[in-house]
């Protein structure tokens, strides 16, 4: 099913994308208002490129490979334009929203496989 | 205009130009473009007297055929789109020879006769504006080109010009000085849906790329371009007039055949040559499910009914561009995905936007001093753009419901109503004071949308358009916003070290 899959995509590439974030200092200072510590940037770079790959093969599983890698470029423009838009306006509820986005995208995992 | 130094300063140089010079023609097909992914939503909208039951296609076939055998029995073509979920009136053209003009109607399935909703281009207009800019098609398919080859240049400029692509990745610094918020806005809105800039500029100029290099396909078949179409799996190789008069059968039966045939309803038929007695009937089957945008066809015998041929399988090249022109259409997605190219294309047309603000706010003088007449120009043309088109679009949809439904030429004063009102939002745009031009040509599309919600429930008033009425709505409150932030921006610029990071206090 195609919105199930879309959300399933946006769900995980948006904590993906939030976890990149949170490894550049700038963003860390302002969401969670201490500096990176070094220890952790790595971490953060592991979980966030994983989720953007959990995306991908989320996406190409529930609807194949014609329309998954377009339906994961566009997962990507608009969960990395929430991330922004989160570090602007709401940042220290960037940390909550991505940790939120995992269980919702297990929730989600059932309905976006569905034929 | 210093000469530039570097690679990088050159790159900066050009991206600076290339945007200028097209950004407001760029903006208008951003924005008619993005409009055009919601075109059945719009032309439903601007139809309310239509039903919204699908009436029998065999039917409303043979009420067209008699309508255009009773209008032009002697014509070289007509074309009739059947009626489907998204239109379910029946669409008829019809053409005395193949250069034009090509006559237009719309017609009532149940009657054969021309319909009597309302007189409306609906969002056909927006979609055809976004590629001729309502020019004569080959004037404005043209400009369109070169001001997509001008973006091309300007995107790939951009990302040369961009030392920082991954480190401002998540970067916009709202609270900093106005040309930092502009600069990171443009670089967010630009990098973030970069990958559907591309996709969008590069399979637009593909779209148009038999007109732009016709020189293939002048060598390779002598201008004969409609060989070429049938050897590239396009369409049918049609076959010359006997010559002698012939009657055909009704086009019902010939829609009822094709429907056995592939148990699918073909989206629309023709019939080239119907007076004649090898008049040839081709239906023409929506696209199947696939990126690439294709269209099987199977071609009849008009007289007997007897299958000529089919559309033969498309080679490599055919299908690569299918499948591009497939991407930049979006046919193929369903509500969910079609929002996000949606948001992509907002994004677009708000990259346009804020790279032309931005020229004009890093050459804004100091404090009080007077402005040289090119920065005006510049000024001027961004607010009159920016803000009176989405001003003349609210128009064309408002004029849509308070014009008199039996007006004459209906549909002109429409798109009339859309150039007039653009044009005064943009001259008036011009007299505002300078510190609060923005937010004042903001908050006049603003309530242009807002009112349209309301006068929709006052004219047509129908549950179904909800949806619609809502999303109007809803751009009124994003323009509202908009020239709240314009507004504020102008009013009080914080210092900028009160709030180096974060807002969370806010």
């Amino acid at each position: 099913m195609t919105a199930p899959a879309l959300l399933l995509s946006l769900l995980l590439a948006f904590s993906g994308f939030s976890a990149l974030a949170l490894s550049q200092d700038r963003h860390h200072r302002a969401v969670i208002r201490t500096p990176v510590a070094r220890s952790r940037i790595r971490g953060l770079r592991a979980a966030g490129w994983s989720g953007l790959g959990l995306s991908f093969a989320a996406a190409v599983t529930s609807v194949g490979w014609c329309f998954g890698p377009v339906q994961w470029i566009g997962s990507l423009t608009g969960s990395a334009l929430a991330v922004v838009a989160l570090i602007a306006y709401r940042p220290t509820a960037l940390r909550a929203a991505a940790l939120a986005a995992i269980p919702l995208a297990a929730l989600t995992l059932p309905l976006a496989l569905m034929r | 205009m210093n000469r530039p130094k570097s690679f990088r300063q050159s790159m900066a140089w050009l991206h600076t130009w290339s945007g200028l010079v097209v950004g407001w023609v760029l903006f208008a097909i951003f924005v008619t473009g993005t409009a055009s992914y919601y075109r059945t939503e719009i032309s439903h909208w601007m139809r309310p007297e239509l039903p919204d039951a699908i009436p029998d296609p065999v039917a409303a076939a043979t009420g067209a055929g008699t309508f255009l055998r009773k209008t032009m029995p002697e014509a070289a073509g007509w074309s009739i789109k059947l009626p489907n979920a998204d239109m379910t009136a029946v669409e008829v053209y019809w053409w005395q020879t193949i250069g034009g003009p090509f006559h237009h109607a719309l017609l009532d399935p149940a009657t054969g006769e021309r319909s009597t909703v309302r007189d409306t281009r609906g969002g056909d207009f927006l979609y055809r504006f976004h590629f001729e800019l309502n020019m004569p098609p080959i004037w404005g398919r043209w400009i369109v080109s070169a001001c997509a080859m001008i973006l091309l240049i300007a995107l790939i400029s951009g990302i040369v010009t961009h030392r920082r692509i991954f480190a401002d990745f998540f970067t916009f610094r709202r609270d900093r000085s106005a040309q930092r918020g502009w600069l990171d806005a443009h670089n967010v809105m630009g990098v973030l849906a970069l990958p559907f800039h591309l996709m969008i500029v590069y399979t637009g100029l593909v779209t148009l790329a038999s007109m732009l290099m016709p020189w293939a396909v002048k060598t390779g078949y002598h201008g004969d371009i409609r060989r070429y179409y049938a050897d590239a799996g396009l369409m049918i190789a049609g076959r010359p007039p006997a010559g002698r008069p012939g009657a055909g059968l009704p086009l019902g039966e010939i829609v009822s055949r094709a429907i056995a045939a592939t148990g699918e309803t073909p989206e629309h038929v023709t019939v080239s040559n119907p007076g004649d007695a090898a008049a040839t009937v081709t239906a023409y089957f929506e696209e199947p499910p696939g990126l690439a945008h294709l269209h099987p066809q199977i071609a009849y015998d008009a007289a007997t009914g007897v299958e000529l041929g089919r559309v033969g399988e498309a080679g490599a090249a055919t299908r690569t561009g299918a499948v591009m022109i497939g991407l930049h259409e979006a046919h193929f997605a369903a509500a969910p995905l079609r929002f996000l190219f949606f948001l992509c294309g907002l994004m677009g047309a708000g990259t346009v936007a804020t790279g032309l603000v931005l020229w004009t706010v890093a050459r804004a003088p100091k404090n009080a001093a007077p402005e040289g007449l090119g920065l005006r120009l510049v000024r001027i043309l961004n607010l009159g753009t920016i803000a009176g088109l989405p001003t003349g679009l609210a128009a064309y949809f408002l004029a849509n419901r308070l014009l008199p439904v039996t007006l004459d030429a209906r549909a002109d004063w429409e798109v009339g109503a859309f150039f007039t009102v653009w044009v005064l939002a943009a001259m008036a745009s011009a007299l505002y004071p300078r510190p609060r031009a923005w937010s004042i040509a903001l908050t006049v599309p603003a309530f242009a949308f807002l009112a349209i919600p309301v006068i929709d429930s006052m004219t047509a008033g129908q549950v179904r358009f909800v949806g619609f009425d809502g999303a109007m709505a809803l751009l009124g409150l994003l323009l509202f916003l908009a020239a709240r932030l314009a507004g504020r921006r102008a009013l009080a610029r914080r210092p900028a070290k009160e709030r180096l990071h974060g807002t969370a206090e806010a």
